[in-house]
């Protein structure tokens, strides 16, 4: 596939540099900026285009993120409801079957490891997705179980088909009963493929899972069938404008993963980022719980807020003060939201800000302009999440924009 | 159903110790025990009818005074046959070499050439020995948050290594996490008495002289300054006077009862359940068994993942066997004196040839030329036996767990021969007189006690799993995460020999601890 990116070393019976997914052949022909980003090891984009495009694409047509870099493991076995929920701080026992949940998972300290989406599609057979690597983790909570773990992420193939008319594209191309398919339901469409209604965007969309043999089939399936609905493929920068809409976190953003932070002062119990109704403490041991409890009569040492911010300079990297003097933390993610209007930012605040000092919040912002940097004060409101919220996300069954 | 304030896992003289201690708080306490006899490593075994022999543990050193008076085991029938046995070093040119506490030399009585260097390097050995033990017999300093109490005890071992001078103190800190080959081969020349003196560094360990952090498990087990004692009625009347102890502080002990799992109730443990589904109720649970096994009885989803690893990686190779003889007559070693015979007779020709025994080991071999530690308790202790035989112990260091060839009857019979045919070189006729033999392979000790690989210390004693990483860290103060529930035996601090101080100090740890009102 990659005839074209010499070896440095010749005859290396290794491959080198980043490996591309099954959907990139698709792909790589729509890419005019030619603007790529490693993630998980493999080349994704950043974006085709212009992001202002693939962004109002997602708010006002239908889009394609190829999420084939998620790491994807199957739990599988008589013991598989056991170890995810000996993983997870969630109860996947409340989750029905073809459900899946958002979660997140701690170390003995109640610090976060990753969050992710746990598909559960019987007692016996689960599916993680996830941002950071966990195969070696997931062996350490499944020891003494019976469950097998299997790595998926090179064999299953992953596309996000967000935005108003995605379910109009799932019909168009024939997949039957996506109609029925509640938020957060998962559902097996043909053999091979799986199409789950989940998402980044907090708008209607789907993610579908696919055998990564089966990912050109898919594809020449889909594709077409998008034509008349304004489908194109987007990257990552204009997915995290829509995240953040959402008001969801990533990984090394928002927070620093324990097992890959090497400052263990750095990590963040679920509490400290705002997922108290993500721990379940009557569900019995779970990774962490005693240091969560610990964490929870404790109370917070930070916590993420989102932030609504005068202005429309985003406040990227920001600090954050109280009375304007004193700092209370720092901007982890912001954008001017187009679709909001309002300019919006996550935020972790060092207690008592942001848990019992909640007012006088200013975040000072640097902007360039033209070669020259410019800094205003600006004042800062704690703002409920999501902020980006639309009826069609959830309607059942959805509309046809 | 009877509710118990304490059920304690295991009737090894830990267990008991613990049982003993916490009945004598006033606590209602079970032992359950899966063997029908106390003791554990430290049981009798009957090589033959009327031959009454030590099964594996023969010989006292770190058991103390204050353990002795505080589970008044005297009272309870323990004695010495002998105390401070000579150290007796074979050497296959006849000149074996004797130590005691007045000295060495050759068994002939003849001077030894290195005497003096020798008794500098034992004599400072001690001194070192004497600073750790104070933080041998006390639970060890936690890593997290450090009260007041144990930064005096820290302080007065900072303190005393001061008071050591100058000198001292680097030498202290300079060997502290060396290895015996070097710390001994700096000071005298490789043979029978450096041998004999590095012996204590390794045995029981899967480690050889040229391990990092042998000196350290040296000084460990100079701490009473290396001083041997040989019990009156074998290690097991030793386990019957700590039975006593607990017995008549008011513990029940059940033999035959092996536990299974144990019952939790939300975070706490509330119980046990017995291999033959007897359910038993207690308030808090004592585990003598190793942390992976414990944490697996109380089953492993109750534990953090971290913690569960840190249990499974405890090094637990065993790597020590016993040979056990029934002998028709007293062997005659030549060259050594009757009084010798009641010595501490060492097969341990060379530094060089031990780490050669130990390489052998760790590729799961056989050995070819044993490391041993051998005494024939019946000589001063003639109640052992019925009539006029004798019985002779032999610990074999450097005996695989994992044997390549795997531990049948064959591998078993093949390791007896090798021992009792080197004994026989040094006391000829000594082979013809064996009239039965008990060889117990680390894998058997395993299966007879339950300690993972058969280990001497049921962890390996090495600086990386000792004081506050013993067993392993967040685990180093006998509670486990589960409310109600401890570790008492070898695997924690101090570790293995018969000691009893694991079970003394997890007995305290568990009396300080005030339980939630609904454990009572
Ligand atoms: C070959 C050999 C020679 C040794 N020689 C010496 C020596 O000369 N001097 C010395 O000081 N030390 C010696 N030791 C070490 C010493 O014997 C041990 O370190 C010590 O006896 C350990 O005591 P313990 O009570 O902690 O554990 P153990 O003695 O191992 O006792 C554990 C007890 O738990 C019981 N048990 C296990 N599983 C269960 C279950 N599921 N339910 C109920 N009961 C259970 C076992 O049957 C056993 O009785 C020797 C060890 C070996 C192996």
């Amino acid at each position: 596939m990659t005839g074209h990116r010499p070896n440095l070393k010749d005859g290396l019976p290794v491959r080198r540099g980043l490996v591309e997914t099954p959907f990139d052949r698709h792909l790589r022909p729509f890419s005019l900026a030619e603007d790529w980003m490693p993630w998980a090891g493999f080349v994704s984009a950043r974006r085709f285009e212009t992001v202002e495009a693939e962004y109002f694409a997602i708010r006002n047509q239908a889009t394609l993120f190829d999420i084939s870099p998620m790491h994807k493991y199957a739990i599988t076995g008589r013991d598989a409801l056991a170890v995810v929920n000996r993983l997870v701080t969630r109860n996947a026992a409340k989750l029905g079957d073809n459900r899946v949940g958002y979660t997140v998972w701690c170390d003995e300290d109640g610090s976060v490891i990753d969050d992710g989406t746990l598909f559960r599609f019987s007692e016996t057979e689960f599916q993680l997705c996830c941002q950071e690597p966990q195969y070696s983790w997931l062996h350490d909570i499944a020891w003494g179980f019976d469950v097998t773990i299997e790595d998926q992420s090179d064999t299953i193939a992953g596309l996000a088909l967000q935005g108003p008319t995605s379910f109009a594209v799932l019909k168009e191309a024939g997949f039957d009963g996506v109609e029925n398919l509640k938020p957060f339901g998962i559902m097996d469409v043909a053999s091979g493929l799986k199409i789950s209604r989940t998402g980044f965007t907090g708008d209607l969309g789907y993610e579908l899972w696919v055998e990564a043999s089966k990912a050109d089939e898919l594809w020449d399936r889909l594709w077409p069938a998008g034509q008349n609905y304004g489908l194109r493929p987007i990257g990552g920068e204009a997915l995290d404008m829509a995240r953040i809409e959402a008001g969801f976190i990533a990984a090394r953003v928002d927070f620093q993963p324990i097992h890959d932070a090497q400052r263990p002062s750095r990590g963040r119990t679920p509490f400290e980022l705002g997922l108290d109704w993500l721990v379940d403490f009557e569900k019995g041991h779970f990774n962490g719980r005693r240091a969560l409890l610990e964490a929870q009569r404790r109370g917070p040492r930070t916590l993420l807020v989102g932030l609504e911010i005068e202005g429309h300079k985003p406040a990227r990297d920001a600090f954050v003060y109280h009375g304007k003097k004193k700092e209370a933390g720092h901007v982890t993610s912001a954008l001017w939201s187009p679709t909001c209007k309002r300019n919006l930012a996550l935020a972790e605040l060092r207690a008592p800000y942001g848990v019992s000092v909640k007012d006088d919040l200013w975040v000072e912002i640097y902007h360039p302009k033209e070669g020259k940097w410019e800094k205003v004060m600006a004042q800062a409101k704690i703002a409920e999440r999501p902020f980006f919220k639309n009826k069609r996300r959830s309607a059942t069954p959805p509309g046809l924009f | 159903m009877t509710q118990y304030d304490a059920i304690v896992i295991g009737a090894g003289h830990n267990g008991l110790a613990a049982a003993a201690t916490l009945a004598g708080a006033g606590k209602k306490v079970v032992v359950l025990e899966k063997n029908g006899d106390p003791g554990g490593m430290a049981a009798n075994s009957t090589v033959a009818p009327g031959y009454e022999c030590p099964a594996m543990a023969h010989l006292l050193s770190n058991l103390d005074g204050a353990e002795i008076a505080s589970l008044g085991l005297e009272r309870h029938g323990f004695a010495y046959a002998a105390t401070d046995l000579p150290t007796i070093s074979l050497s296959s040119d006849g000149k074996h070499i004797v130590s005691d506490a007045k000295g060495v030399r050759y068994a002939d009585g003849g001077a030894l050439a290195g005497e003096a260097e020798f008794l500098t390097l034992r004599a400072r050995l001690i001194r070192f020995a004497d600073q750790l033990a104070a933080l041998k017999r006390k639970p060890p300093p936690s890593l997290s948050g450090i009260d007041w109490r144990e930064a005096a005890s820290l302080g007065k071992l900072a303190l005393g290594l001061r008071r050591m001078g100058k000198e001292d103190m680097r030498e202290f800190l300079r060997v502290l996490l060396s290895n015996s080959y070097d710390t001994i081969l700096d000071e005298i020349d490789d043979g029978p008495l450096a041998g004999a003196f590095a012996l204590d560094s390794v045995l029981g360990g899967h480690v050889g002289p040229r391990s990092p952090g042998t000196v350290l498990t040296l000084m460990y087990r100079l701490a009473n300054g290396g001083a041997k004692h040989q019990p009156r009625g074998g290690m097991g009347a030793v386990m019957r006077a700590f039975e006593k102890s607990a017995k008549s502080a008011g513990a029940e002990i059940r033999y035959g009862a092996a536990v299974e799992r144990m019952v939790l109730s939300g975070d706490r443990v509330t119980g046990v359940v017995l291999a033959d589904g007897t359910e038993i109720s207690g308030a808090r649970v004592l585990s003598s068994l190793d942390p992976k096994t414990t944490m697996v009885l109380a089953g492993v989803g109750n534990f953090d993942a971290e913690m569960i690893r840190r249990a499974r990686h405890i090094r637990t190779k065993g790597c020590t066997a016993k040979v056990n003889l029934a002998l028709s007559a007293a062997p005659v070693f030549t060259g050594l004196s009757d009084d010798l015979h009641r010595g501490r007779i060492l097969h341990a020709p060379s530094l060089a040839v031990m780490e050669k025994a130990f390489n052998l080991a760790k590729y799961g071999e056989l050995p070819t030329s044993p490391i041993l530690e051998v005494t024939i308790p019946s000589l001063a202790d003639p109640g052992l036996v019925d009539g006029d035989g004798h019985v002779l112990s032999a610990v074999v260091q450097y005996v695989p767990y994992s044997l390549k060839q795997g531990w049948a009857d064959d591998s078993r019979n093949a390791l007896g021969d090798v021992v009792v045919d080197c004994l026989d070189q040094f006391a000829p006729g000594l082979k013809a007189a064996v009239t039965a033999r008990q060889v117990l392979s680390p894998a058997d000790i395993e299966a007879q006690t339950g300690a993972p690989g058969g280990h001497w210390h049921h962890g390996e004693m090495i600086a990386d799993q000792m004081l506050m990483l013993r067993p392993a860290p967040g685990i180093e103060r006998y509670a486990l995460p589960v409310e109600g529930l401890y570790l008492c035996g070898a695997s924690t601090h101090p570790g293995g020999d018969v000691t009893g101080i694991p079970g003394c100090n997890a007995a305290k740890a568990a009396l300080q601890v005030k339980l939630g009102r609904a454990a009572a």
